[in-house]
């Protein structure tokens, strides 16, 4: 019985539909991820399934309660940390958090006792006292993670919980969201770092102009797409198609994956064989071979073959939409 | 958790918000300052000599109401403070139904310009005395009421208007309006022989009941009011509160989804 359903769940923003027709199950207990390109529709979802906002057609459940006939009930269950933070400026860290902490039920000794090791987790403690304006970009999203590790709500919508944070402060948060799962969490964890979503979901699901391209296991999906080894090979200069088209001639290659011109990102089968044919061919192109390493697939290459674009043409797009 | 409760801590929100505003409350108690120590003693001075002092009383009540009305308005500049800061999609997360959620705002509203108004009604009082105990709770329970009612309509109007501009300038035109066109600042008697249409419209003003009330509690309605009797105005300022309070959970509701603030 999966914790949260989408049916048809779309949201429309005058000509743009930013969430089309989404069919969607999430099981409880595990974290969800929610990739895709900027403008994909992410945000949109989660803030229909947390009742911020209403679809423009069709529903969904969240703990087997309708957002749009009961959005009272599914409130009582979830919990969203916002991808920008949400806190006045006239506000101090632990203002925010302390209201927070009371407006979500928590008992006074409990409340005290979580606002005090949320902040302290955050590393944001001493700043507790500072006026919100005067703290930086990642201080701020710190405080924006801390309410929901505080509030530990049965459905957890977290919306790029890392981004502005430093890379100390993002391994503290994955594992401070791995821990609210472990405690029985349900978390949907939107965000456009492929890595992220790797590490922490135990499912994830491509997003791309508002439908739901793919979802799986990212081991699944890894498998799914793929020969099983990858050899990434950096050239001097550009391989041109002739290149290209004989290295595809080669059996044991399934696909190219071009990063750039000069960087090829080739999956294939048999690696110990196939890479002394790899550097023949293009030695006797006269491409000079600057590196070559072997590495595992990753999301990336799951991205980049669902939507089609490289994650910077991915960038591009939306930018220019 | 009770509704009540949470009622309540949306009130202690808009309340703890609001103590940060030290600012405003100089700028509020050195305004009073100058109504009454300029215009209320120089404007009393137009009047017959023997109404003098009533008219100066008269006045200072007026100008308390007066206070109220447009501290009370100031939550809706709230409104836009959050909208700009996205605040207002926290609130709509949060385990709190959006009747709780409005009401709390409009009693946090009301309560926060007691707070400002308090101590200025407090001096009031001091000068001009009040009738007897139950006239004077009965009166601040109607002053309660008329806060809240406020807050509720300057919530409602800025989640209308979703524009802070267009917001600040159709408050200004109506509070020109709603002002001018009650008792607060002249007797019901005259805007009678002004023009009679101004009478009738000044009958149904939120304004006008507030300051008929406060004035029946402070024991100067004896002279000066037409109505002595205060139950229509009891009645009206009923109306006036659950009408926004009411209507302001529906437009909150109706509005506050796809954004479009300005
Ligand atoms: N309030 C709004 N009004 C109009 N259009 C909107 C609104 N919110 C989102 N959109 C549009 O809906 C689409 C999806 O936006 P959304 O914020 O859900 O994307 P996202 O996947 O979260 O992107 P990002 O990675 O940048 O956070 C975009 O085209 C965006 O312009
Ligand atoms: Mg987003």
């Amino acid at each position: 019985m999966p914790i949260i359903h989408t049916i048809g769940l779309t949201k429309r923003f005058e000509d743009v539909v930013a969430v089309d027709k989404l069919n969607l199950s999430i099981d409880e207990g595990e974290i969800f991820g929610l990739l895709g390109p900027n403008g994909a529709g992410k945000t949109t979802t989660v803030l229909m399934l947390s009742t911020v906002i209403k679809p423009t057609q069709g529903t969904a459940k969240v703990g087997n309660h309708d957002v749009r006939t009961n959005p009272d009930a599914v409130r009582k269950l979830i919990g969203i940390c916002f991808q920008e933070p949400k806190l006045m400026w006239v506000s101090t860290p632990w203002d925010v958090l302390n209201w927070h902490a009371k407006v979500c039920g928590l008992s006074t000794s409990e409340r005290k006792h979580r606002v005090k090791s949320m902040l302290t987790e955050v590393n944001m403690w001493e700043h507790r006292r500072k006026r919100i304006h005067g703290l930086s970009g990642g201080m701020k999203k710190r405080v924006e993670v801390a309410k929901i590790l505080i509030q530990r709500p049965k459905i957890a919508f977290i919306d790029e919980p890392t981004s502005q944070i430093d890379v100390v402060g993002k391994h503290k948060i994955w594992d401070m969201i791995r821990e609210l799962r472990d405690d029985g969490s349900t978390i949907i964890l939107a965000t456009n770092e492929l890595y992220e979503a790797d590490v922490l979901s135990n499912r994830v699901g491509i997003m791309h102009k508002g439908r739901m391209l793919v979802c799986d296991t990212p081991k699944k999906l890894k498998d799914s797409i793929l020969g099983g080894d990858i050899v990434e090979v950096q050239l001097e200069k550009a391989a041109d198609n002739h290149v290209l088209d004989e290295l595809k001639g080669l059996e044991e290659v399934v696909e190219i994956v071009k990063i750039r011109p000069d960087d090829l990102r080739v999956h294939l089968n048999k690696v110990e064989k196939v890479v002394p044919k790899i550097v023949n061919l293009f030695l006797n192109a006269k491409l000079s071979i600057s590196s070559i390493r072997m590495s595992e697939p990753s999301l990336d290459d799951v991205f980049v073959h669902y939507t089609g674009l490289t994650i910077e043409e991915a960038e591009k797009k939306s930018k220019t939409k | 958790m009770r509704p009540m409760r949470k009622i309540l801590l949306v009130v202690e929100r808009d309340l703890r918000r609001f103590i940060q505003y030290k600012f405003l409350v100089i700028l509020r108690t050195i305004w009073f300052g100058a109504q009454v120590a300029f215009f209320g003693l120089i404007a009393s001075r137009m009047v017959v000599p023997e109404l003098a002092d009533i008219y100066f009383e008269f006045y200072i009540a007026g100008v308390v109401i007066m206070m109220l009305y447009s501290s009370s308005v100031f939550i809706g500049y709230d409104i836009f403070e959050e909208a700009e800061h996205g605040v207002f999609e926290y609130l709509l997360s949060l385990p709190v139904s959006r009747r709780e959620l409005v009401l709390g705002r409009s009693i946090g509203g009301g309560i926060r310009s007691f707070i400002l108004v308090g101590p200025i009604i407090a001096i009031t009082l001091a000068i001009i005395g009040w009738a007897n105990l139950p006239n004077l709770l009965l009166a601040f329970t109607a002053l309660f009421l008329f806060a809240f009612g406020v807050s509720g309509m300057s919530i409602t109007i800025a989640v209308t208007l979703k524009s802070g501009d267009h917001f600040d300038i159709f408050m200004g035109v109506l509070s020109a309006f709603i002002v001018r066109l009650s008792t607060t600042m002249y007797p019901q008697a005259f805007v009678q022989d002004a023009s009679q249409a101004y009478a009738i419209l000044s009958q149904f003003n939120p304004v006008t009941y507030a300051s008929d009330l406060f004035r029946w509690g402070t024991g100067i309605e004896r002279y000066l009011t037409m109505s002595p009797m205060p139950l229509a105005a009891l009645i009206g300022i009923v109306i006036f509160f659950f009408l926004f309070t009411l209507v302001g959970v529906t437009f909150y509701e109706k509005r506050l989804e796809g954004g479009g603030w300005q």
